[in-house]
């Protein structure tokens, strides 16, 4: 059974619905993400609420749930 | 009864009435500056102008014209016609006679002497650096406030003892830019930064957020810095406080 959240792109606004399994990571959700949105070969962080999630959290260690909403956004690197 | 002119005896005066900034505090801080391009320029403006006394800025690149549109320090003639760190310190003593600013041309990985300072401020370019900078100081408990830009997008993030550091905010996408950047050629290693979006807008709204957290630490109110990250939104105009929980896979917090 897997859980269900939208991820929204913090630079264009989109939102994507993703289907998530229990033991998946923080960092499996990033990757998905950045890879439908053809993102540049950039850093990205991934956010709920106030929390910034720990990448190599699963799911449940990241209490992610049904019905979250989650963002993507660009880890700024220059200077 | 005083007279109006008394209200012009102090540059200070201004600073002074916020009640929780120690002027002593910020004159003494040891500050280090790590890099000297865009966030460098507005961070040593801003540093200067609050009072901080003694600055270290280091970086090993030159000033090319596309610096031009964000860093308030250079000019037109200084392209391609000098250091930044030299320019920059230059011309931000001209801001106050009081300050004193040593500039460096050493790359981070080359600092020995991370004890002689107080708090860092990171004005870098690449996450490789900021991984050195971000492990060394955390290892003296040094403060350190990195900030960053990507176009209308910034963030500031505080280290500070015992928190979460840089690394714990990190993941597998920021080791695959920080391969990225590194080429072999076969005969040597290069090193690429790319020409990402970059203006001053953000970068100094990046900037001021910096100087002000180290003007908090200096003088002596930790306790009332960003925990532990501000993601800045230009485009909305938002800034959101984000918490960071330490990482038990970070190699700064194993075994603590």
């Amino acid at each position: 059974m897997g859980i269900h959240v939208s991820v929204r792109n913090a630079t264009l606004g989109a939102t994507l619905k993703m289907d998530i399994a229990p033991n998946e990571t923080v960092y499996d959700i990033i990757e998905s993400a950045a890879e439908f949105w053809k993102k540049d070969p950039k850093a990205y962080v991934l956010r709920k609420g106030k929390s910034l999630l720990t990448a190599t959290d699963t799911m449940m260690e990241a209490n992610i749930m049904n019905g979250d909403v989650l963002e993507l956004l660009p880890d700024p690197e220059g200077g | 009864m005083i007279s109006a002119k008394e209200y012009d005896k102090d540059r200070f005066d201004r600073s002074k009435r916020i009640e929780w900034i120690d002027m002593d505090g910020i004159r003494n801080a040891r500050c280090f500056v790590a890099g000297a391009g865009a966030l460098g320029n507005e961070v040593m403006k801003c540093l200067v102008l609050s009072g901080f006394r003694d600055i270290t800025v280091t970086d090993t690149d030159h000033v090319v014209l596309s610096n031009l549109n964000r860093c308030v320090f250079f000019k037109d003639g200084d392209v391609e016609n000098g250091m930044k760190s030299d320019i920059l310190a230059e011309r931000a003593s001209e801001l106050d006679r009081d300050v004193r600013i040593t500039a460096r041309h050493d790359k981070v990985q080359d600092i020995g002497d991370w004890n002689e300072f107080d708090v860092i401020l990171g004005c870098l370019d690449n996450i490789s650096a900021r991984l050195h900078v971000n492990a060394h100081a955390y290892y003296r408990d040094i403060p350190y406030i990195d900030g960053g830009t990507d176009g209308m997008m910034g963030k500031v993030q505080v280290v500070l003892p015992n928190g979460p550091c840089l690394r714990c905010a990190m993941n597998r996408t920021h080791y695959d830019v920080l391969v990225t950047r590194f080429s072999c050629t076969g005969k040597a290693s290069a090193f690429y930064i790319p020409k990402n979006a970059a203006e001053i807008t953000t970068t100094s709204t990046v900037a001021a957020m910096q100087v002000r957290e180290a003007m908090k630490i200096a003088s002596g109110c930790e306790g009332m810095c960003i925990r532990d990250m501000a993601y800045y939104n230009g485009i909305s105009g938002e800034t959101t406080i984000l918490n960071i929980k330490k990482d038990n896979m970070c190699e700064n917090h194993m075994g603590e």
